[in-house]
C-alpha cells in the first residue's frame, strides 16, 4: 500500500459526492441547446422507423433498410448520449472498495459448518469412500462409452480410395476418358467409374510433353506413352484440391496455401509446406483407348495422419 | 400507481427494492478504453437476435438437392439443403438477407472487440491479483467466439468454407496418437462425411452459445463482485473507485453505446456485401477457389500454414504431419503462454498484492513489449494469410513474400519488443501523463470552524507510483 492509498481514503467518505457543473434546478443555455439537439435526434429516429415500414411492404430493400435501421438506432443513440453528457445531474462518485477475503476466521467457520454433520461419518468409512469414488469413476467411463458412437472407427479408410485395378478413368460427368482426349500441356480432374465426385478419389490427369518426365522405371511403367501421367488432387499438406496448374514450367499449384509439386519429377514438392510427394495413380491404356487404373494410388493420398506409414 | 404497485408487489415477495438500491447506485470508473469489453457484450446482443431469426430459415442438412431459385446462375445445380436455405434466405425472405448480413458482421466486430478488450487488460495489468480467474475466463471466452465464428462461417455449406472445413478437418488428423479418431468421432467420417453440417449447427447455436453465454455471466459477476479497476489519479486508491453511478449516467451511456453498435453493425449488414455464398458456388470436395482467405480471426492460422516449414517426422512407421508445428504446437504454445500469463509474470515479479490501479502501459516496459512482440508475431501471421492478394498488389511472386515473412517472423518480434522497450522508457522519462485529470484542492476544516482550500500538484497524483512495485521491469 502506497502511502497514498491511505490519504485517499482518508479524504474520502463512503458514497462522498461532489458534484461538477450546475446544478439541475434551471436549464443553463447549454442545456437548453442540447435539449434541442437530442430531440432533434429522437425526431431522426421516428422518421427513420416510419421509413423502415414503408420499404419493408413494398417489397423490401436491403441496402436501404440497412442505412434506416441505422438512421434510427443512430439516432436513438446520439439522443440518449446528449442526454448522458449534457441532462444529467452529472456526479463523480467516491466508492469504497470492501474487503474481498472472508478471513481465516470466516473461512475456519465454512470448514466447520462443511464437516460438522458429515465428518464422523467420512472419517470411520473410508472403505465406503473408496467404493464410492470407484463407483462414480466406473459411471463416469461408461457414460463415456456413446461418445465412440459418434463416428466409424478409422480402420484403414484413409489408405484406401474406390480406385482398383481396371478402373475405368472418368471425367466429374461420368464420361470414360480417352487416351490423348486431354491435349498437350492440358489437365483434367478425373474418378474412378462410378465413384464420380468422390472426394479421396479425385486425380489430376496431366497430358504432358514427350520426354519431360523423369520417374523411375516401375512409376513410368503407369504412364502411357511417357505423356499421360495422374496424381492425386488432394494436396498432402491440409488436403485442398490442387487445382492450379502451370503447363510451361509443368508445376502444380495448391491454391490454399501455395505448395508447389514439380509433375516432372513425381509431383515432388519444391515449395511451401507440403512435405511429401502428391501419391501417383499408376494408369494403362485399354483396347477401347479408354485410360484404365492399375490399381490404387502409390500412397495413402491427402493430408498425414499418425499411422499413415502403417500397413 | 402501476408502477408503485408492481414495486410493492415484487419488493413484498423478493425484496428487491433495497438490492436494486444498491445496484443503482454501483460506481464504474468512467474511461473509453473501459467501454470495449461492452462493444464485444452488444455486438453478442446483435449476434443473438440476427441468429435467432436466421436459425427460423436454415436448413442444417447435406441432402442434395437441385436450386430452382430466382438466382440464375445456379439454377439447375445440385446443391446441399443447407446451400439451398442460405440463398433462400438471402434472395427470397425479406430483410433475410440484411439479418445475415449483420450477424456475419457482428461476428467480426465481436471477435475485434474482444481481442482489443483482452489487449487493454494485457497492457494496463488488469489481469494482477484479484482478476486472475476473470482473465481465465476471458480467455475461454475469445476461445469459445472463435468457435463460434469458425462454426457459424462454416454452415453454409459453400465451396469456400468447406475448403476451411476441410483444412480443419487436416490439421485434426495431424494430432499425434489420437488424431484419426479424434477427426472420425468429430466429422462422424472420412471427409466429407454427411454427418459434420447438421453437427456443426448443434455447436453453433446450442452447445458453444450456452458456454458463452454462462461464462459471460460469470465474467460480469466477477466484474460486480471485485469492482472494477481505475487508472491512477487524483482521490483514486486501491482501496476506493471513482467514477459514475450505475443510475442514471452509465445507464444513458452503455444504452446509447448498445445502440451505436447496432446502428454500426445494421448499416455494414445492410450496404457492405460480406460472404457472398452463391458467388463461391455450394462445396464440392474437387472444386476450389482462388483467392482463399478465411474471416480475419481465422487469418493468423491459416497463415501459420502457409509460413509452416514443409517438415513431416517418420518415427517407427508413425507419422508427425508438417501441418502439426504451425496449426497445433504453435497455437498451443501460444495460447497456452496467453491463458497462464497472471501466473508467468508473477513468476518474475513475486508481485502477490492486491491491485485495483492500472498499470499505464509505458511503466511496464517489459510486460508491453513482450505483448507489443506477441501481437507482431500474430500479425505477420495474418499478413501472410492474404500472401496470395499482396503478390497480386504489390507485383510481387507469393515466393517472395513467404520467404520474407518467414524471416521476418523470427527477427520483427525481437525488433519489436526492444523499440517498445525503448519507447517506453523514453516516456516514462518524459513523465508526461496523457490521463492525466485535474488534481482539485484538498478542502480542510480548521477547529475554529473556518475552511481552507490547498491546491493539489498534478504530478504527485502519480509521481509516488514507482513502477518497480507493479509489473515486471528490467532495472
Amino acid at each position: 500500500m502506497t502511502e497514498r492509498d491511505h490519504q485517499g481514503s482518508e479524504r474520502v467518505d463512503v458514497d462522498r459526492q461532489t458534484e461538477h457543473g450546475p446544478s439541475n434546478v434551471e436549464l443553463t443555455g447549454r442545456q437548453h441547446q442540447a435539449e434541442r439537439r437530442a430531440g432533434i435526434a429522437l425526431a431522426v429516429a421516428i422518421v427513420a422507423g416510419v421509413g423502415l415500414f414503408v420499404v419493408y411492404f413494398s417489397g423490401g430493400q436491403t441496402q436501404v433498410e440497412g442505412i434506416l435501421f441505422a438512421i434510427a438506432f443512430g439516432g436513438l443513440g446520439v439522443a440518449l448520449g446528449i442526454w448522458a453528457n449534457h441532462l444529467l445531474d452529472a456526479r463523480e462518485v467516491v466508492e469504497e472498495r470492501h474487503e474481498l477475503t472472508s478471513g481465516p476466521a470466516g473461512r475456519q467457520a465454512f470448514e466447520d459448518a462443511l464437516v460438522e454433520e458429515v465428518g464422523p461419518v467420512i472419517g470411520r468409512r473410508s472403505m465406503l469412500l473408496k467404493l464410492l469414488a470407484g463407483a462414480g469413476g466406473a459411471l463416469g467411463l461408461a457414460l463415456l462409452l456413446p461418445v465412440l458412437s459418434l463416428g466409424p472407427a478409422p480402420g484403414n479408410t484413409l489408405k484406401v480410395t474406390p480406385w482398383r485395378r481396371g478402373s475405368r478413368v472418368v471425367d466429374e460427368g461420368g464420361e470414360p476418358v480417352q487416351f490423348n482426349q486431354v491435349p498437350e500441356n492440358g489437365f483434367l480432374t478425373v474418378f474412378p467409374e462410378g465413384h464420380q465426385g468422390a472426394a479421396d478419389a479425385q486425380a489430376l490427369l496431366i497430358h504432358v510433353r514427350p520426354g519431360s518426365l523423369k520417374l523411375p522405371a516401375d512409376r513410368m511403367a503407369g504412364v502411357p506413352e511417357g505423356t499421360h501421367v495422374a496424381y492425386s488432387k488432394i494436396c498432402t499438406h491440409a488436403g485442398c484440391p490442387v487445382g492450379l496448374y502451370r503447363a510451361e514450367s509443368q508445376s502444380l499449384i495448391c491454391p490454399c496455401h501455395q505448395s508447389q509439386f514439380d509433375v516432372s519429377d513425381g509431383a515432388r514438392p519444391f515449395f511451401g509446406p507440403a512435405a511429401r510427394p502428391l501419391p501417383q495413380l499408376l494408369l494403362s491404356v485399354d483396347e477401347e483407348n479408354i485410360l484404365v487404373a492399375q490399381g490404387d494410388f502409390t500412397e495413402p493420398v491427402g493430408p498425414a495422419f499418425w499411422d499413415r506409414g502403417r500397413r | 400507481m402501476m408502477v408503485e404497485r408492481s414495486l410493492k408487489y415484487l419488493d413484498e415477495r423478493l425484496g428487491t427494492a433495497s438490492l436494486a438500491r444498491k445496484t443503482l447506485r454501483k460506481v464504474f470508473p468512467d474511461h473509453w478504453s473501459f467501454l470495449l469489453g461492452e462493444i464485444a457484450l452488444f455486438a453478442l446482443v446483435v449476434l443473438i437476435f440476427t441468429g435467432t431469426f436466421l436459425t427460423f430459415f436454415y436448413t442444417p442438412s447435406t441432402r442434395e438437392i437441385v436450386y430452382d431459385g430466382p438466382y440464375a446462375p445456379l439454377q439447375g445445380t445440385h446443391v446441399s439443403a443447407a446451400y439451398d436455405s442460405v440463398l433462400r434466405l438471402s434472395f427470397e425472405v425479406r430483410a433475410g438477407l440484411l439479418m445475415r448480413q449483420t450477424h456475419h458482421w457482428a461476428a467480426l466486430v465481436f471477435l475485434a472487440a474482444i481481442v482489443i478488450h483482452l489487449c487493454r487488460i494485457f497492457f494496463t495489468g488488469a489481469f494482477r491479483r484479484p482478476r486472475e480467474l476473470n482473465w481465465l475466463i476471458g480467455v475461454l471466452l475469445l476461445f469459445l467466439a472463435m468457435g463460434e465464428g469458425f462454426t457459424g462461417y462454416s454452415l453454409p455449406d459453400d465451396l469456400l468454407s468447406g475448403i476451411g472445413l476441410r483444412i480443419f478437418y487436416s490439421v485434426t488428423l495431424a494430432i499425434p496418437l489420437v488424431g484419426t479418431w479424434v477427426t472420425y468421432l468429430l466429422f462422424g467420417g472420412e471427409f466429407p462425411a454427411g454427418d459434420v453440417i447438421s453437427r456443426l449447427f448443434v455447436f453453433h447455436v446450442m452447445l458453444l452459445p450456452a458456454l458463452l453465454l454462462g461464462l459471460v455471466g460469470v465474467h460480469i459477476a466477477i466484474l460486480v463482485l471485485q469492482k472494477h479497476t481505475q487508472f491512477p489519479g487524483h482521490g483514486r486508491t486501491e482501496r476506493n473507485v471513482v467514477g459514475k453511478r450505475l443510475w442514471p449516467e452509465q445507464t444513458f451511456k452503455s444504452v446509447s453505446l448498445l445502440l451505436f453498435v447496432t446502428a454500426i453493425l445494421a448499416l455494414l449488414g445492410g450496404i457492405a456485401q460480406i460472404n457472398p455464398v452463391w458467388q463461391y458456388g455450394p462445396f464440392q470436395p474437387a472444386a476450389v477457389t482462388s483467392p482463399a482467405q478465411p474471416d480475419w480471426y481465422i487469418g493468423f492460422l491459416d497463415g501459420a500454414l502457409r509460413l509452416g516449414p514443409p517438415w513431416d517426422l517418420n518415427l517407427w512407421g508413425f507419422t508427425i504431419s508438417e501441418v502439426f508445428w504451425p496449426a497445433i504446437l504453435f497455437p498451443g504454445i501460444a495460447f497456452g503462454i496467453l491463458t497462464l500469463w497472471p501466473w508467468i509474470e508473477r513468476r518474475f515479479t513475486k508481485d502477490r498484492a492486491e491491485h485495483h490501479l492500472l498499470d499505464r502501459p509505458r511503466d511496464t516496459p517489459v510486460r508491453t513489449g513482450i505483448g507489443a512482440a506477441g501481437l507482431m508475431v500474430f500479425f505477420i501471421m495474418f499478413l501472410e494469410g492474404g500472401n496470395d492478394i499482396f503478390g497480386v498488389l504489390l507485383n510481387v511472386s507469393v515466393e517472395t513474400i513467404t520467404r520474407t515473412l518467414q524471416w521476418g517472423l523470427l527477427v520483427a518480434p525481437i525488433v519489436t519488443f526492444l523499440v517498445t522497450y525503448w519507447i517506453c522508457k523514453g516516456l516514462s522519462r518524459t513523465r508526461l501523463r496523457p490521463a492525466q485529470v485535474n488534481a482539485g484542492v484538498r478542502l480542510t476544516r480548521g477547529p475554529d470552524g473556518g475552511y481552507e482550500t490547498v491546491p493539489l500538484e498534478p504530478t504527485s497524483v502519480d509521481g509516488d507510483r514507482t513502477p518497480a512495485a507493479t509489473g515486471p521491469h528490467a532495472e
